[in-house]
């Protein structure tokens, strides 16, 4: 078993317990007969302001040309980004590494300004790929106070080696601009440990949204 | 998690004058806000109870969320009430909305447009805000506000109550006054 394996990690969720509108987050790794051999949960700390900015964009309408500013997981930034039915969508498919969840190799703590993971692993069956399968998600449901709702992906590592050192997970968000599909980084959190993923294995990431009145 | 919504209510009277302020942290962002965030995330559709009562649903679609309102617009974007009921997880809306109008018991409504969000040092902040005034000739009491936006289900276009709160301490807006509602969506890195 590699360092930092088998373990059950929990994350305080003190502060979380102020707020009425949560987001956490759940990662398990599992091995090639599917047994779980790393795990962590806790409450994200990690929206980032590209999610305001899109948020803005629906609320006030910001139609072509109106100057709405987004900035990009690759680093460029679009300046005439508007209101669309792509705003938010995360529900990447198989082999999609641009958008939907992602996991990465950066501990670098998250800054109001990140716009995209610090080192992502790309979709691949290389050294250091993992293939990335569905982002998908559960209706929302309402249970006394609370409505919630799930986003989870695994990704498969058959790269031939162990991946180690994934210590990033977060969200890559649609948003329409002077072309369809712009991607903008919407949550990051860094992981509490490091997780190690065995050829073979899968490590899977889910979010929960949730609101309580 | 560091994200939360906060709302701020001043009330003036006919000079400008502050008569009273209250500034606290909304707890009452509904369900309805997630089953539109639901639909544009998943790119799909789920119920939505809109502000006439019915289910007609929601699905991803670009003018959801929309809460920019023009004066005299009761139906979007912020909005008052006198109702007093707890907020609950599916209210669809407000418990007695105050209509626009200079009648009895009514407000004028100026416009509400969303501001662009801000960034100071860790937070990214988001603000809308709307200003009503009492021409209506005797003095309103206000005790709930929140936000409705539109929304697109799979036929129709409505609205959808995504915010509510029942004020802390009612409030009385003087004939000749006016009451303004600060709405700001805090993210915290």
């Amino acid at each position: 078993m590699m360092e930092g394996q088998g373990k059950r990690t929990k994350r305080t969720a003190i502060e979380a317990l102020s707020f009425e509108a949560r987001l956490s987050y759940k990662v398990e790794v599992t091995d090639k007969d599917g047994r779980v051999v790393q795990y962590e949960e806790g409450p994200s700390h990690s929206y980032v302001r590209q999610w305001n900015e899109i948020l803005h964009l629906q609320a006030a309408a910001i139609y072509i040309g109106g100057g709405g500013t987004v900035k990009m997981t690759d680093g460029s930034t679009e300046s005439n980004a508007y209101y669309s039915v792509r705003s938010f969508a995360s529900n990447a498919g198989i082999g999609i590494d641009r958008s939907g969840l992602r996991v990465g190799k950066d501990s670098t703590p998250v800054s109001i300004n990140d716009y995209a993971l610090g080192a992502p692993i790309a979709q691949g069956t290389s050294l250091d790929q993992l293939e990335h399968q569905l982002t998908y998600f559960t209706a929302p449901s309402v249970a006394g106070p609370v409505l919630s709702f799930t986003m989870q992906r695994s990704f498969v590592n058959h790269s031939g080696a162990t991946i180690s050192g994934i210590r990033e997970i977060g969200n890559y968000i649609e948003f329409t601009g002077s072309m369809l599909g712009r991607v903008a980084l919407g949550f990051r959190d860094v992981l509490g440990s490091s997780f190690n993923i065995p050829d073979g294995g899968a490590i899977t990431v889910t979010y929960t949204l949730k609101v309580i009145v | 998690m560091k994200r939360g919504l906060w709302y701020k209510v001043v009330v003036r009277d006919h000079d400008g004058k502050v008569l009273s302020r209250e500034n606290r942290r909304s707890r009452s962002m509904l369900g309805n806000w997630y089953r539109i965030l639901y639909a544009h995330m998943a790119a799909t559709s789920t119920s939505l109870i809109r502000t006439d009562g019915i289910d007609r649903g929601v699905i991803n679609f670009g003018d959801n969320w929309k809460f920019v309102a023009a004066a005299n617009e009761d139906y979007m974007g912020v909005v008052i009430g006198t109702g007093v009921a707890p907020v609950t997880i599916d209210d669809y809306k407000l418990e007695s909305q105050i209509m626009q109008g200079t009648g009895s018991g009514q407000m004028r409504h100026l416009a509400s447009t969303p501001g662009w969000p801000s960034v100071a040092g860790s937070n990214c902040d988001f603000l809308t805000s709307r200003t009503f005034l009492n021409n209506s000739g005797g003095s309103i009491t206000v005790r709930e506000s929140g936000i409705y936006c539109r929304v697109k289900g799979t036929t129709y276009y409505g609205y959808a109550c995504i915010v509510r709160d029942v004020l802390a301490t009612p409030l009385d807006v003087p004939d000749g006054g006016s009451i303004t509602i600060d709405y700001t969506l805090r993210i915290t890195a």
